[in-house]
């Protein structure tokens, strides 16, 4: 029998599905559109699914000032739509966002796209939250201006939770104005030589909005501003290297779409990971996933935010395990699998917790005493708190 | 506990000369930069390392003692205010760069650098930190990362959340672990963002690594005046509608004007209702686009003078005025409230029109100095204790904060909480949202002895029934004093 589905159309109607499946649903599944649907862990079966894909649209927008509040179940694309009509955005393009990612989904899986190099990510952008906790509690923290040190920020502590805390029900995000230009650089480049191009680039003010790797395009430079600030920009960039070509129009488009498929394959069967470095740890860290797949018969699409030191690293064909292995072995607790299509169903895809596993228990047994959301996600770092299962 | 049975495992933990009970070295660290409030700690502790903290820590978890950590105790909300019967933590012997990574663009520093040594130490690398509070010189990173502290640049660059990749903290039981990662992937929930503007609540830093920026290739700043208020705030909207994020855009009124001049002649008109301070800062072709645009802007919006600094001495110059603007007060009036609310940028104009109102029906001037891009505004209220005023001052400067609130806005933009605003924070969330918070404050510190009676609200503080802000109880019970 498939589980019970609440599809809440407001916050309301979510506390009460909630509070009201206390005894009946005890165990609940979050869900939006489904786009991280494999991230962070095999999700345990569930009494019921809150599928918050109906608590949509945008609340309130002041283009002057500059931040819009939404639902959580918005599709970040349909609210990018509607703010790129008074020429605002908000500086975040994780690939998944081209699937219909909602903004609660983002917050919660904790994802990042290109643009993390200038932007951050959703946790930088966030300034409010409207949570739903197991018994009901319908929570605020943060508020509709940018600057705001009044409370703890919660909205921070909802980013990377997976779904395992409660449920994410509003949103309200700073906004950028969209560049009045931006124009892409390709420079061929190995891993080593990217990070390396990366370093200078930076250093020499160019304040790239993204620095891109993969083994397919090589660096991608993302320029963005005026006119004339992005053309004085791009020949500083050209002038760093002989092959570096500007990329327009459909080979501009191509190679961006090349880098979002690095993050977010189409293809069945595949296992994605994510991880986080040092920037110059970068290409080692490449290298060694690239030695133990090269093992295990595998085939590795690559690529790094080589200015922050984030990969992603997709996997096809051979065996997958052995990959993951040495991923977690050179960046432990930094490392979460987007797909696990392709490993074994017992393959433990947590490396080693981080050292404040002991508090992010504790904030899951405050925040959720009756582990009512999110088990399996996060399952071998928040383990004790499920009966039978070792620490 | 006895205090000598006490004092006996702190010296045995961290030396005699490290614990200080001696009722003039104690009288030393009874206020921070909100002198209103007086607390005299039981024992003041001068850890040099992070087991030295920890094992302080651990001492307190140990016999429940409530503990305060302190950097430079400029905190303007009664932050590091210490608590009574309790321990005050002090970071200043914790004052080493450790490490300058130049390649990954990061420093780890220990809490008690100040915020303007970790620039100087990397400034040879191209390198910056970019937050820089006003109080830059003195205050410290540990409390730039317990309070999120923002500055005049943050419009740009965020705050201090958004340039700390990990922490070292000890946790209130004594424990030490680690926040953050190297990277902005860090799976799992956001401890670190949760912990950065906790102030002081959830553990103390003992170590950070903060992220570097690449100093700005050109950086162009000038000072606008006005005729009125409205029409330096027209200037700000029309910056942010045609896409511009300066570095900085600060607004002073002509009473702030007056107080700088007469305390730094920073070159700032006297006979102007309103002055902008913009600047960009960025790469040279772009800055000096929008330079242009913004000089057109101002001359749209009706400037009757505008100054483009032609040096950077020129800069600072301005810069040296607007940031000593707080103490500059103390120059036209005896006694004077620094306030710090936010509204959204939208909803300015009414602000400071109903700010002007409350001054007039309260009898008292109020100076205004602001971050016109984000709305944080800093009212500057001002008043004569000899005249017997402080009440009425200390009313409206809450009055104001309030206002902040009801307009849409936040209680704090930059200066926190703490003692100051505990006691308002039920004007700006609910029960069940303080509530919420207290989860995350039980989380880290169950018998809540770390920096307790700050930022959220207590009975014991506000009385049962939270609402407008009161007398403190504990200056009603003569435990605090007031100057």
């Amino acid at each position: 029998m498939p589980p019970t589905t609440f599809m809440p159309t407001t916050v309301e109607e979510l506390r009460d599905a909630v509070a009201g499946s206390a005894t009946s649903h005890p165990r609940l599944l979050v869900t939006a559109a489904g786009t991280a649907a494999t991230t962070g862990g095999r999700p345990d079966p569930a009494d019921a699914i809150v599928d918050t894909s109906a608590l949509s649209g945008v609340l309130n927008w002041t283009p002057a000032d500059m931040t819009v509040s939404v639902r959580a179940g918005t599709p970040l694309a349909d609210v990018q739509a509607e703010l790129g009509e008074h020429g605002q955005h908000v500086a975040f393009d994780a690939a998944r966002v081209r699937r219909g990612a909602t903004v609660g989904g983002l917050l919660a899986s904790g994802d990042g796209g290109p643009l993390r190099q200038l932007y951050g990510t959703l946790r930088d952008l966030v300034i409010g939250v409207t949570v739903v906790l197991g018994d009901g509690t319908v929570a605020k923290a943060g508020g509709h201006v940018i600057k705001n040190v009044a409370g703890y920020d919660l909205a921070k502590l909802f980013h990377g939770s997976l779904g395992t805390l409660g449920v994410v029900a509003e949103v309200v995000l700073r906004l950028h104005p969209l560049p009045r230009t931006t124009a892409t650089v390709a420079l061929p480049a190995d891993a080593a030589a990217a990070a390396r191009l990366g370093v200078e680039l930076i250093a020499s003010g160019t304040e790239p909005a993204a620095l891109e790797w993969t083994s397919g395009t090589g660096l991608l430079v993302r320029i963005e501003g005026t006119p004339d600030g992005v053309h004085e920009r791009v020949d500083a960039v050209l002038a760093t290297n002989t092959g570096a070509l500007v990329l327009a129009g459909a080979d501009e488009e191509a190679a961006w779409t090349a880098v979002a498929a690095v993050a977010d394959p189409h293809s069945e069967g595949a296992t994605v990971l994510r991880a986080g470095t040092l920037p110059s740890d970068g290409p080692g860290f490449l290298a060694a996933l690239g030695a133990a797949a090269d093992a295990a018969g595998v085939t590795l699409t690559s690529g790094s935010s080589v200015g922050v030191g984030v990969h992603t690293v997709a996997l096809a064909g051979g065996h997958h395990e052995p990959v993951l292995a040495a991923a977690h072995a050179a960046a432990g607790s930094s490392v979460s699998v987007l797909r696990s299509d392709g490993l074994a169903p017992d393959t433990p895809l947590w490396g080693p917790p981080p050292p404040a596993v002991a508090l992010m228990r504790a904030v899951k047994a405050r925040f959720d005493p009756a582990d009512r959301f999110g088990a399996g996600r996060l399952s071998s770092w928040l383990a004790p708190l499920h009966e039978g299962v070792p620490a | 506990m006895e205090h000598s049975a006490l004092r006996a495992e702190f010296v045995a933990a961290i030396g005699a000369d490290a614990v200080l009970d001696d009722p003039v070295s104690l009288r030393s660290y009874e206020c921070d930069g909100l002198t209103g409030f007086r607390v005299v700690p039981e024992f003041v502790l001068l850890p040099t390392d992070t087991a030295q903290v920890a094992a302080a820590v651990a001492i307190c978890a140990r016999h429940t003692v409530p503990f305060v950590a302190r950097g430079a105790g400029t905190c303007l909300s009664g932050g590091s205010l210490p608590v009574a019967e309790g321990v005050v933590i002090s970071l200043q012997k914790l004052r080493s760069v450790l490490e300058i990574d130049v390649e990954n663009r990061r420093a780890v520093v220990q809490p008690g650098v100040t915020n303007l040594d970790v620039s100087k130490a990397v400034a040879e690398y191209g390198l910056y930190f970019a937050p820089d509070p006003s109080s830059q010189q003195v205050c410290t990173i540990g409390g730039n990362v317990a309070e999120n502290s923002g500055g005049a640049h943050c419009l740009k660059y965020g705050f201090t959340v958004h340039h700390i990749h990990e922490v070292q903290v000890v946790l209130p039981d004594g424990a030490v672990t680690t926040l953050g990662a190297p990277s902005p992937h860090q799976p799992g929930y956001d401890l670190l963002g949760a912990f950065v503007g906790s102030e002081g609540t959830l553990g103390i830093v003992t170590r950070i690594t903060v992220k570097l920026l690449a100093t700005p290739t050109a950086v162009r700043t000038l000072v606008a005046d006005f005729p009125s208020v409205e029409q330096a705030g027209d200037t700000v909207t029309g910056m942010i509608a045609s896409g511009i994020v300066p570095a900085a855009v600060e607004m002073m009124d002509a009473l702030a004007l007056e107080a700088v001049e007469a305390s730094v002649q920073a070159g700032y008109s006297l006979d102007t209702a309103a002055a902008l301070l913009v600047e960009l800062d960025g790469p040279p072709a772009e800055v000096a686009t929008q330079f242009a645009e913004i000089e057109q802007l101002c001359k749209d919006n009706g400037t009757t003078k505008l100054v483009i600094a032609p040096t950077p001495e020129a800069r600072a110059a301005m810069w040296k005025g607007r940031k000593a603007a707080f103490a500059a007060v103390g120059r036209i009036s005896p006694n004077y409230f620094v306030q710090d609310g936010v509204v959204p940028r939208t909803r300015l104009a009414e602000a400071l029109v109903r700010i002007s109102e409350m001054a007039d029906e309260a009898g008292l001037r109020v100076a205004n100095v602001f971050h016109a891009g984000d709305g944080n505004l800093h009212p500057l209220v001002l008043y004569s204790e000899q005249a017997g005023e402080h009440d009425r001052a200390e009313h409206l400067s809450t009055a104001i904060a309030e206002l902040c609130v009801d307009l849409g806005g936040s209680l704090s933009g930059e200066h926190g909480i703490g003692t100051d605003k505990a006691c308002s924070m039920p004007r700006q969330y609910s029960d069940v949202d303080l509530a919420t918070m207290t989860l995350l404050r039980k989380a880290f510190d169950p018998d809540e002895i770390c920096n307790p009676g700050k930022l959220l609200p207590t009975p014991r503080l506000c009385g049962d029934r939270p609402g407008p802000h009161r007398a403190h109880p504990l200056e009603a019970a003569g435990i605090i004093e007031r100057i």
